[in-house]
């Protein structure tokens, strides 16, 4: 009796033991699906055997939640009617799209195309060279980009694993114009004139600025603009350079530090919603939409999401569009390129892939989604009805007064920092938030073993 | 009655697949945790006690850790609470006992995933019932951000896995209490034992066995929990709710796989530091009937 309860427990210990180390040993597996083949890159001898297939298939397509799936499935449709193969769409959550495709690629999950942010970060993500198609020397690809926009797809050798698609965005503050309008006040001058707009709805009744903290990624706008606008004006490029080799701290960054406390002023001014920290994406719509809200530090994918709920009409004449101001003037256009196609080396249909990737860019499938989601283009010979908003940034850029996002610059992230932010909202303490980001900063260089990280 | 014996090679099978996917994935385990493995590099380099220097430096485990304690905590005595207390109230003689018995069991066999979405919409602060019910009643103070309001999530959290695990705890009792003979009760009640007294004196002692498997599995299962934490909270707001597996899922992602190894291993020495001696205690109070 003795032995059998012996072999019992030992059985039961052995049970707790695996289920802890699960996630281990499959991660183990994990490293064997990663190992490289040497057959990612192609090029133009990938295109001789990129043969549509003979029979039917069913394609994968990921895309980020936060993007509107509206002019992809009409471009699916057509190609589908074109050539026989399907499209699945699965849209996943924004705030963990990028966590949830590196889940997927080292489980061997590939999907056959995925739609990813711009930057050449990625390609160090998700070890471009060993997963990735590579599209440098692929035909009839690169003739309608806009050659800057190209040069933005390629590494430092010349290589591109992504495809440039969609227009290039931007973020800032959007507002609803009627609200502005009611109560007297126009796009701010300068930040000080900001906050005393936001002052004056707040009087009126209106809740001046919307923050969607329980989501996390919305409350990361508000420091990548105010970083155009402010920490690059002191960093200048060099700045950004000495960051991307971790020769520069974030804590050591004044200006940056001075973001976190004017996000901490508009918090005890009351400048905010009631519940910041149950704020989210959808409500911070409805509540813009309605005009409860003024005005919401965003991107533009909120526009097609606006236009879906509230028409065409109300993001054309209702939705205002300013960027970050400085303390002397209304600051700089924060401005992002277009996202990227990218195709798995190791996707099931890799050669219905490519074709459903050089479908997308066509013309046709360009102004198709141009006509859905108006924007700036990147395409040579497309055509786009810009909204008003888009028009002022692109006023912006031709006055040379945007810069690019600087998460599309740096190659290694802001770890987690929608959560820093979100501890931030809790806690409000400055020096504990601009560590923390920093820390996290480095750790993810480390991670990505980055120059000057290790 | 004398006991059939089997011999003891009869569970050779069995301990050699255990041997070969569970021990042996285990150590494999324990060797990672001492490298550098990272998605983003090509080779593994075995770096010694790196690792958990580094953890032991990170403020977020250990609020974490201290999430994981408290949430273990609270759901081993309240889940073993319920369920004792549901497991004694549907072993009486009612009449829909067995509809009642399926009733409280059915969150159990429900995905925690499944729940977590369906409790999402039920702490809503505007529109989930939980709010509404308490605005009906005129009880506006109990009217919260449940989810979202650091000085609840975690509570919240907690409460919503008792509901789900706690018809388990009360099946394991119900089995216990059917093997108590009835006539030591009925003797018991002869001899003038009130209710309490009967459970103090009879039901309680023999209901040992399943104390021992129910506290276990429950303290086990809360220190692993996941899923329910993901859905409902994702570990916020902030680290508010974040616990040992969901720090472990965000290390992994980011491809440290080593380190994320190296937490898991902690965590594994905590729940055996912590479930042996537990085991061992309850084991001693058990009697032979």
């Amino acid at each position: 009796m003795r032995k059998m309860k012996a072999v019992h427990l030992t059985m039961a210990l052995m049970l707790g033991a695996f289920s802890l180390t699960a996630c281990g040993s499959n991660n183990g597996s994990t490293q064997g699906t990663n190992a490289p083949e040497g057959t990612a890159t192609a090029g133009p001898s990938a295109e001789a055997s990129a043969q549509p297939s003979a029979k039917p298939v069913t394609l994968t397509f990921l895309i980020p939640n936060t993007e509107d799936v509206t002019p992809y499935n009409l471009i699916f449709k057509e190609f589908e009617a074109k050539t026989g193969n399907k499209v699945e769409v699965q849209a996943l959550p924004g705030g963990d799209y990028d966590n949830m495709l590196k889940t997927r690629f080292s489980t061997g999950d590939f999907p056959d195309v995925f739609l990813m942010q711009p930057g050449t970060k990625q390609y160090v993500k998700l070890r471009a060279d060993e997963t990735l198609y590579e599209w440098s020397g692929e035909a009839g690809v690169w003739d309608n980009v806009i050659d800057t926009i190209v040069d933005f797809q390629k590494n430092a050798d010349g290589k591109a694993y992504g495809v440039p698609f969609g227009k290039t965005g931007m973020m800032g503050v959007f507002y609803n114009k009627d609200v502005f309008e009611k109560s007297g006040v126009a796009a701010p001058t300068n930040y000080a004139n900001m906050i005393e707009i936001a002052k004056k709805l707040k009087g009126d009744g209106v809740t001046p600025f919307y923050e969607g903290v329980k989501d996390g990624w919305p409350t990361q706008v508000f420091y990548l603009t105010g970083w155009v606008s402010q920490v690059d004006q002191e960093i200048g490029d060099e700045g950004v350079q000495k960051l991307n080799v971790n020769q520069l701290k974030l804590s050591d960054i004044a200006s940056l530090k001075d973001l976190f406390v004017k996000s901490k002023e508009i918090k005890d001014l009351g400048l905010l919603q009631k519940n910041t920290l149950s704020g989210t994406f959808d409500e911070l719509q409805n509540e813009l939409g309605e005009g409860k809200v003024a005005m919401a530090f965003m991107l533009d994918g909120i526009l097609p999401q606006l236009e879906k709920k509230f028409g065409k009409d109300f993001v054309t004449n209702k939705i205002g569009f300013f960027p970050f101001p400085t303390a002397t003037d209304t600051g700089t256009a924060m401005i992002t390129p277009p996202n990227q196609l990218m195709v798995p080396s190791k996707a099931k249909n890799l050669d219905a892939a490519k074709e459903l990737v050089k479908f997308m860019i066509s013309k046709e499938s360009v102004n198709t989604f141009y006509q859905s989601q108006p924007g700036i283009p990147v395409f040579k010979d497309a055509t786009s009805e810009l909204y008003p908003m888009q028009q002022t940034v692109k006023g912006y850029i031709d006055e040379g007064k945007s810069k690019v996002n600087i998460q599309n610059r740096l190659t290694a992230s802001f770890l987690d920092f929608g959560k820093t932010l979100q501890n931030f909202h809790i806690t409000g303490d400055v020096d504990t938030a601009i560590k923390e980001m920093d820390a996290n900063y480095v750790k993810d260089g480390k991670a990505k073993r980055l120059e000057g990280f290790e | 009655m004398e006991r059939s014996k089997y011999p003891l090679y009869f569970s050779f099978p069995a301990l050699f697949v255990f041997l070969l996917f569970f021990i042996t994935p285990t150590l494999i385990g324990i060797y990672y945790s001492f490298t550098d493995w990272n998605i983003n590099a090509d080779a593994i380099k075995f770096i010694g006690l790196e690792n958990y220097k580094e953890l032991f430096n990170e403020p977020r485990l250990k609020q974490a850790f201290i999430n994981t304690l408290i949430f273990a905590a609270a759901v081993t005595l309240l889940q073993n609470a319920v369920g004792l207390a549901l497991a004694l109230l549907l072993n009486e003689k009612l009449k829909l006992r067995n509809l009642l018995r399926m009733i409280f069991f059915m969150p159990y066999v429900i995905a925690p995933l499944v729940i977590g979405y369906i409790f999402r919409a039920i702490y809503h602060p505007e529109h989930g019932i939980v709010n509404q019910f308490f605005g009906l009643l005129g009880m506006d103070f109990m009217v919260q951000d449940w989810l979202n309001d650091p000085r609840f999530a975690l509570f919240t959290v907690i409460m919503t896995d008792i509901w789900r695990v706690a018809g388990f705890s009360m099946v394991v009792y119900l089995a216990g209490l059917q093997f108590i003979p009835k006539d030591l009760t009925e003797s018991a009640s002869i001899d003038g034992a009130n209710y309490w007294t009967r459970f103090k004196h009879v039901v309680f002692p023999l209901l040992a066995p399943a104390f021992t498997v129910n506290v276990l599995l429950a303290m086990i299962g809360s220190m692993k929990v996941f899923e329910i934490v993901m859905v409902l909270t994702e570990g916020g707001p902030g680290y508010t709710t974040e616990v040992f597996y969901t720090y472990i899922r965000n290390t992994f992602s980011s491809g440290e796989m080593g380190y994320a190894t190296a937490i898991n291993m902690l965590l594994f020495a905590l729940v055996t530091l912590v479930g042996v001696p537990v085991l061992m205690a309850m084991k001693k109070r058990e009697v032979e009937m």
